[in-house]
């Protein structure tokens, strides 16, 4: 008996692929407890958490850990995987980009990578997360990436989207910060410290309480009407921090970081300005309706939402000509 | 290639117009490609129902551009959608 067909997979490729036996067998949920995370307008319940899993999860995300069950736009399902891995970790030198793999049939969706393998039903709002570990940072990672997916195509349907940009709070306005890995994304959260005491008055301008960051990696959009806010997610992974403030702020302007030697910004408009913000929504461009969708959210907020092409140093100069007084 | 084919957009390349130019996702190449405006045009038209004499058509009455150029330029460019898979 060689074992089942996706065993047969896994042993030719190093992955173990989960067909559509590997979801239909019961699978043991680490506890009986739950949590309630708040992601700008989203509700995620988790279900099936052990008790320290729960504890550790609300001391980490405590800004976005709601008090109650509510409504929810997903209930997770969390289960032990009963695998080691899923795809084949890669190892520490092997060079390798995020893999993930998806199956769409009859309203559901799978989704699997390393340490995670789940499905979700957005119509009936629940979804499985079977994870191999059920501490430490294969726990979390599976369950961060995981819910970092949920969240970039559940925003969708708020008019939102999740944007691979840093996001950083000046004055009560949000100011984005996006391109792709290597633009300086983490850099400018590093180079926008608390700037001064409040009330402070520095060349004619009165200094609020300091920059809140709300992200150094993802961020996300909200739609409020005809308005845009921006908040951070706490799904960032482990090198990425937790956001200061799990609150929204009205958006001041989207800036495409280029590092350069001066510092200059310059508007970029119409199909050019989607394309440079649509180029950096991670998730959700491998389907073509949710593409749509995507590209329909991010037009609609650019109508109200100046994108700029910043050229920065690794100093604070840039704040000189980003910030909106 | 000639003016008597009929092509059309690739079912899974997402679209949207904006002020004039296209801006195309090709999900299964993660790429987000902006079309200028009269590559647009070309573009929107690739329905499976005209011609590429029907566009070429559309291109002189819109456009400040002879017909021999026009044609030129449509056949370049209806052969580079095609490379990248963008039509069939």
């Amino acid at each position: 008996m060689i074992g089942s067909t996706a065993e047969v997979r896994a042993a030719a490729t190093g992955d173990f692929l989960p067909g559509d036996d590997y979801f239909a067998a019961p699978r043991d949920a680490f506890g009986s407890g739950a949590i309630t995370m708040a992601v700008g307008p989203l509700r995620f319940r988790l279900e099936g958490l052990s008790r320290l899993q729960a504890e550790r999860l609300c001391g980490r995300f405590a800004p976005f850990v709601e008090a109650g069950e509510g409504i929810a736009d997903l209930a997770i399902a969390l289960r032990r995987a009963g695998v080691v891995s899923f795809l084949r970790l890669p190892s520490g030198s092997e060079p390798e980009t995020y893999r993930l793999g998806s199956r769409a049939a009859r309203g559901r969706l799978a989704l699997w990578s390393y340490e995670f393998a789940g499905w979700v039903e957005p119509a009936a709002r629940r979804a499985m997360l079977a994870v191999v570990e059920e501490d430490g940072p294969l726990f979390e990672r599976g369950l961060e990436n995981f819910l970092r997916i949920m969240t970039a195509s559940f925003i969708l349907e708020h008019g939102g989207f999740l944007f691979h940009a840093s996001g950083v709070v000046r004055g009560g306005r949000a100011y984005v910060f996006f391109g792709p890995s290597g633009a300086g994304k983490t850099t400018v959260t590093h180079l926008s410290k608390p700037i001064g005491a409040p009330g402070e008055n520095r060349g004619g301008h009165v200094v609020g309480a300091g920059d809140t960051v709300l992200s150094d990696d993802l961020t996300l959009v909200i739609r409020r009407g005809d308005r845009y806010e921006a908040c951070g997610i706490p799904f960032g992974l482990a090198h990425h921090r937790v956001p200061e403030t799990g609150g929204s702020f009205p958006i001041a302007s989207f800036n495409r970081l280029v590092q350069s030697r001066r510092v200059a910004r310059e508007r970029i408009d119409g199909a050019r300005a989607v394309a440079e913000v649509a180029s950096c929504l991670p998730f959700v461009m491998q389907e073509t309706r949710q593409a749509e969708r995507a590209l329909q959210a991010v037009a609609r907020a650019l109508e109200s939402i100046p994108v700029h092409r910043l050229e920065f140093r690794k100093d604070d100069g840039f704040w000189d000509v980003v910030e909106e007084r | 290639m000639d003016l008597t084919m009929v092509l059309t957009r690739n079912p899974d390349a997402a679209y949207r117009i904006y002020d004039g130019q296209a801006t195309v996702v090709l999900p299964d190449q993660a790429e987000v490609n902006v079309i200028n405006p009269i590559g647009s045009l070309v573009w929107d038209r690739l329905d499976g129902t005209r011609t590429l004499g029907d566009i070429l058509t559309l291109i002189v009455e819109e456009f400040d551009v002879t017909p021999e150029q026009a044609r030129a330029d449509l056949f370049a460019f209806v052969d580079s959608l095609r490379e990248h898979r963008m039509v069939r």
